[in-house]
């Protein structure tokens, strides 16, 4: 099994922490003049999400986590997977469950491209594009006249994510939203 | 472009700026500016330190690169029996990050004095840190006061079994047993205490971390005659007040060379030439290292030495 001594510890890189794939966000040496030297990490565990605090004596080891991002299109949903396809021309597809896919369920469009990570072969999360474009399937009307005013109202998405639009947007437009944020930031262009 | 430097034209000109006020500091007590060798045949004796071996061309080995330039000023104030101090590079392999280079610059200096060796040390220390930059001057407190309010324990009367629980929350259960009592103390206090030391000055240091400082009872602990300043969580300097005698100075070398054995590290030659600088005889007197680069990205509040530093991870 591939492993990584604390002198090749740098943010991004992938490893197992009591059997669950990290990725390291942080590292730090710190060494006393006179004494032995540590590095303090900070790891995101990829399954949780968590960030935690490590400390490893250096020159220790860490298991290397089998962990690689990919660029897959969204095919479909069929109420217990989610279907993805890798965008090489291989046609290889991978089925994500509801934990992997997690909030990322509401920005899923078909034939639009997301980043899947795999852990030793298996969806591990889904990282929809920072913008995407959806329709609006369901607002309130727009209030006449009150155009220059700032204000919002919700407006339900075809994706089912729902976001705060401002007042003059009406049903059948399409949005260009913020995945990161769930923010609105424009009227797509028209294509 | 490859190669660049690391630092801005400003921070260099700080940088020009403290060397200079630190030679008129030094100049203005009546120091010897003195330049060492950066080579020798042999390297500091300290467990955690690697030092680099210089080879000739041939493949020869010829020495170490220095770790700091202590070895060659004792043995000059052996010799001359006066103040002195040193401004050059030292080197450490396997050092690198953002409070450390394999390549740094230190100020070394040695007073001798009869007259309260310590004491006079931590006020000089206090001064210079008062004199050259706006952190004011920095706070004296004791290596046990400071452990006790943290871990509740008296750090002179602990064993490693005491401090494993302390230390299996940072790194684990497994890798906290592997550690002896110096590793441990030195992991906890530089996690745990190091990050909040703001302008202070730790004094008496437990014994087993007293390198080539005194080792002295204070009527209930035994402590060694060390003292650290910190500024903003970075270690910055290091202070002895010295050993001066052969026979416990050569049964140092031995016991780092021991230790180096339990701990796996290779062991070194011993310094025969500061054993005998000392067998005819080193003045009582103090001794401080100061890391230049950390001072400077402390007064520059820099978040790394590589922001200090013409070139860093150029090789």
């Amino acid at each position: 099994m591939a492993s990584f001594s604390t002198n090749e510890f740098k943010s991004g890189l992938k490893v197992l922490i009591d059997g669950d794939p990290c990725t390291i966000v942080e590292n730090e040496f710190v060494k006393p003049g006179k004494g032995q030297a540590f590095n303090r990490v900070k790891i995101k565990n990829l399954k949780t999400g968590r960030v935690v605090e490590k400390t490893f004596k250096s020159g220790d080891s860490v298991e290397a986590a089998d962990v690689i991002d990919l660029d897959m299109e969204f095919l479909y949903a069929d109420g217990e997977f989610y279907h993805f396809m890798m965008t090489d021309g291989s046609f290889e597809q991978h089925a994500a469950d509801a934990k992997a896919v997690g909030d990322a369920s509401k920005w899923l469009k078909e034939q639009e491209t997301y980043i899947i990570t795999l852990f030793n072969g298996a969806p591990l999360a889904v990282t929809p594009p920072n913008h995407i474009e959806l329709e609006v399937v369901e607002t309130d009307p727009g209030l006449k006249g009150d155009t220059a005013q700032g204000g919002s109202k919700p407006a339900t998405l075809s994706t089912g994510a729902v976001v705060n639009v401002p007042l003059f947007i009406e049903i059948g437009e399409v949005l260009r939203v913020d995945t990161r944020t769930g923010d609105y930031v424009s009227r797509a262009t028209k294509k | 472009m490859m190669g660049r430097p690391t630092a801005t034209k400003t921070i260099l000109e700080a940088r020009a700026s403290l060397l200079s006020g630190l030679r008129s500091f030094f100049e203005a007590r009546q120091s010897l500016e003195v330049d060492v060798p950066a080579i020798a045949k042999a390297p500091a004796s300290d467990p955690w330190l690697d030092s680099f071996t210089v080879n000739d061309p041939a493949g020869l080995h010829v020495g170490y690169l220095l770790t700091s330039p202590e070895t060659y000023l004792k043995r000059l104030l052996s010799e001359y029996q006066c103040p002195m101090h040193a401004i050059g590079k030292a080197y450490r392999a396997n050092e690198e990050g953002s409070e450390h280079a394999i390549e740094f610059t230190m100020l070394e200096w040695y007073r001798p004095t009869a007259i309260r060796p310590f004491q006079t040390m931590v006020s000089e220390i206090q001064d210079l840190i008062e004199t050259l930059t706006e952190c004011g001057r920095p706070e004296v407190i004791s290596y046990r006061d400071v452990f006790e309010a943290t871990y509740g324990l008296n750090p002179h009367q602990v064993e490693a079994m005491d401090l494993v629980g302390f230390a299996s929350d940072l790194l684990g259960p497994k890798a906290a047993a592997s550690l002896d009592l110096d590793s441990l103390l030195n992991v906890l206090f530089a996690t745990e205490i190091e990050p909040h030391l703001a302008n202070h000055i730790v004094i008496d240091f437990p014994a087993i971390q007293s390198a080539l400082a005194r080792i002295e009872s204070d009527g209930a602990d035994t402590v060694a005659k060390r003292a650290e300043l910190y500024i903003s969580g970075s270690e910055i300097a290091n202070g002895y007040h010295e050993l001066t005698d052969p026979i416990e100075q050569s049964a140092r070398f031995d016991e780092d060379n021991r230790r180096r054995e339990l701990l796996h590290r290779p062991a070194v030659p011993k310094d025969d030439a500061l054993i005998d600088a000392l067998t005819s005889g080193l003045p009582e007197s103090y001794g401080v290292a100061l890391g230049v680069d950390r001072l400077l990205k402390v007064m520059t509040q820099s978040k790394t030495l590589s922001e200090c530093m013409t070139f860093t991870g150029h090789l």
